[in-house]
């Protein structure tokens, strides 16, 4: 994916760029507000990552202006605030993500991978299907080799994340924001137990595991690679 | 905030001023009925004494026989003057006059008296009241000379009729006026004070609106958004204040990790550095959860909820998070009883569900296996209640406080891990949402009660 980095702490893009480039990216830099706005307004990119607080123009500024003027480019936004009015105003900005500094690569990845594939899946679907496992929006029923599972509520908005998102990587915080729509870090491993049940319900009498675990990351859905 | 009329100051102060307005009517006019009342018996009474006194001096001149014949001449007219005579020997016997009786049993002692006369009129006996004074003559003669008072009488009464209405009136006018100014003033007070919460609890770029009049609401109001204005420029100057810090905090936290995952993804590494390097990525990543949980006190503090205040039902929110922690507490051996109901708070969701994830991985915490923990959501009133209760050690009473606090711990905790925030967070998220939060005794363990207004 190309991808524009706004990002006024030289050393912090420095070894943001290396990472993103070491896991098969390209990527341009922009070091303060206005050369991020005027770059990523001029030029095409996959998805841009930009810092909240930036000189000249602001991370939030760059986004509203992208979108007044048009552009639907995903944008990540950055920040080193990380309190919940500050990421209200990112996303309200126009900001498709927000992450709060410091995160670890992997999430970062997890995210980049997550949005620009976005707008590839459609969310008027009905039924979810990966390998032999169905779901189905509107009976809210799930199979798997034509076998119908019980799923608790939390487990069916569980699979259906999972089953919107198959094939990527999905974190931890991704999974606690987007199922249960928490945006702290609560300190235990609670997705993990959460995981493991979901597994039993779905993995279990059958050869192939669709849960699969990415080690220091998270989760994927799908028979394994 | 509610507003109970009665225990106003203006109508306090309206009710004062009703009352001594209408005491002082009801005087003066009691007084102007009292001395009507004393002139015009006074009036009637000097005729009476003239015309007694013109009767004694016809009898000095012409004797018993002379004032007879007067009184047979005056006795005639009675009924249109309403005079009434009386003439009698010394054993009461009747002389003359137009009294066919002596009304009293024996003689009274007093100069003036007062007695009924009953007359027939229209086939009814009419009690008409005289009064009249008793003068001794000469050998023991009696003269009496009254008037009938029943006219004087009826004008009193239609006087005191008409006063009493007139008092009624004036009061309830003036009532009426009292709390007509009563509701007005209260309506403004209310409604400054309407805005002011308003305000307070959203947008600190609102100000309370002015009339235009430069009365003493518009002074007042004039007063209020001065205050407002120099709390706006804190709270714009904290905010700035604690975005520069955080970044500035974060900023080489935010490098030392990058740089120490750039050094994981080495592939020679050993096992005992890449231990290592774990151990101080998860030391960043605890130092950054600190410092995000201080900064989201303080923003608390500082700010105001409107931007993303919403309703929020605070029961439904404490049954999902306690569906999401209750493997962990499974897996702890711990009972979780949830026992909430459908209750609506104005508030920001992701606050309020830190708060009630706090207080949860406090009871997981310190609530050894086999306790009991019990989550508690209903409306009370004009609030609703949020209740978080174990059996586990509890907190001295005399700690509650104080843990409040951030950074504080008790001692006997000290192998627990813990930043010593959780329950500040939680106080300021209260604060946040104009809440009340209390720490007590579950007798034994802990029992947290929030309370908030009801949306």
């Amino acid at each position: 994916m190309h991808l524009l980095v706004i990002e006024d702490d030289r050393e912090a893009a420095q070894y943001l760029q290396k990472a993103l480039r070491e896991s098969g990216h390209s990527v341009e830099h922009a070091a303060d507000g206005r050369e991020g706005l005027f770059r990523a307004t001029e030029g095409r990119y996959d998805l841009i990552i930009a810092d909240r607080m930036l000189p000249h123009l602001d991370g939030l500024s760059i986004v509203s202006i992208m979108r007044q003027k048009g552009n639907a480019t995903p944008v990540l936004i950055l920040s080193a605030l990380g309190t919940v009015d500050d990421r209200v105003r990112g996303l309200r900005a126009g900001g498709d993500d927000y992450l709060t500094k410091p995160f670890a690569i992997t999430e970062l990845l997890a995210r980049i991978e997550a949005l620009a594939r976005r707008r590839a899946t459609g969310d008027e679907m009905t039924r979810l299907k990966t390998a032999d496992l169905e779901l189905d929006l509107l009976t809210r029923r799930v199979s798997r080799g034509g076998r119908e599972l019980d799923l608790t509520t939390k487990e069916f908005q569980l699979l259906e994340f999972l089953m919107r998102r198959a094939g990527q990587v999905v974190t931890r915080t991704m999974l606690l924001e987007g199922v249960w729509d928490l945006h702290f870090d609560p300190q235990t491993n609670l997705i993990d137990v959460h995981m493991s049940r979901l597994r039993q319900a779905i993995d279990r009498g059958f050869d192939k595991p669709l849960i699969q675990t990415v080690r220091g990351s998270g989760y994927r859905l799908g028979e394994q690679e | 905030m509610k507003f109970r009329p009665f225990n106003a100051s203006a109508a306090r102060l309206a009710a004062a001023y009703f009352l001594v307005f209408a005491i002082g009517v009801s005087l003066l006019l009691a007084a102007v009925y009292l001395l009507t009342k004393t002139e015009l018996q006074s009036e009637a009474d000097s005729v009476i004494e003239a015309e007694l006194e013109g009767l004694i001096d016809e009898y000095r001149l012409d004797g018993r026989a002379g004032l007879v014949e007067v009184l047979n001449l005056r006795s005639d007219s009675w009924g249109r003057t309403g005079a009434v005579y009386w003439l009698s020997d010394a054993q009461l016997n009747r002389i003359a006059g137009n009294l066919t009786g002596w009304p009293f049993a024996g003689r009274p002692t007093a100069k003036w008296v007062e007695f009924d006369l009953l007359a027939e009129e229209d086939e009814e006996t009419v009690r008409h009241p005289v009064r009249a004074q008793i003068y001794p003559l000469d050998r023991g003669d009696l003269l009496l000379v009254g008037t009938d008072v029943s006219e004087q009488q009826r004008f009193f009464t239609r006087l005191r009729t008409a006063l009493v209405w007139r008092i009624s009136l004036i009061t309830l006018f003036a009532a009426l006026v009292g709390f007509i100014y009563v509701r007005r003033v209260g309506a403004r007070v209310r409604a400054t004070a309407e805005s002011c919460e308003t305000i307070m609890a959203g947008d600190l770029s609102r100000r309370l609106p002015m009339e235009g009049s430069n009365d003493e609401f518009d002074q007042l109001a004039l007063a209020v958004n001065h205050m407002l204005d120099r709390l706006e420029q804190q709270s714009t100057t904290l905010r700035a204040t604690f975005d520069s810090t955080a970044h500035d905090l974060r900023a080489p936290l935010h490098r030392i990790s990058m740089r120490l995952e750039e050094q994981l993804r080495e592939p020679q590494l050993s096992a005992a550095a890449r231990e290592n390097l774990q151990s101080m990525l998860e030391e960043i990543a605890r130092l950054q959860r600190t410092l995000g949980t201080l900064l989201q006190i303080a923003m608390a503090d500082a700010g105001s909820l409107a931007q993303q205040a919403e309703r929020v039902d605070l029961g439904q929110l404490a049954r999902e998070l306690a569906e999401l922690y209750e493997p962990e507490t499974q897996a702890r051996e711990l009972e979780l009883a949830v026992q909430v109901e459908a209750a609506y708070v104005q508030g920001n969701r992701q606050l309020l569900a830190q708060l009630v994830v706090n207080l949860l991985e406090n009871a997981l915490k310190y609530v050894p296996a086999g306790g009991k923990l019990a989550l508690t959501v209903r409306s009370v009133g004009q609030h609703v209640r949020f209740t978080m209760a174990d059996d586990g050690p509890g907190i001295p009473a005399a700690e509650r406080r104080h843990v409040l606090e951030p950074f504080v711990r008790l001692d006997r905790d000290s192998a627990v891990t813990g930043s010593g925030l959780g329950l500040s967070l939680v106080a300021a998220i209260v604060r946040l949402h104009r809440g009340t939060l209390s720490l007590g005794d579950n007798s034994p363990g802990l029992r947290v009660d929030c309370e908030f207004p009801r949306a």
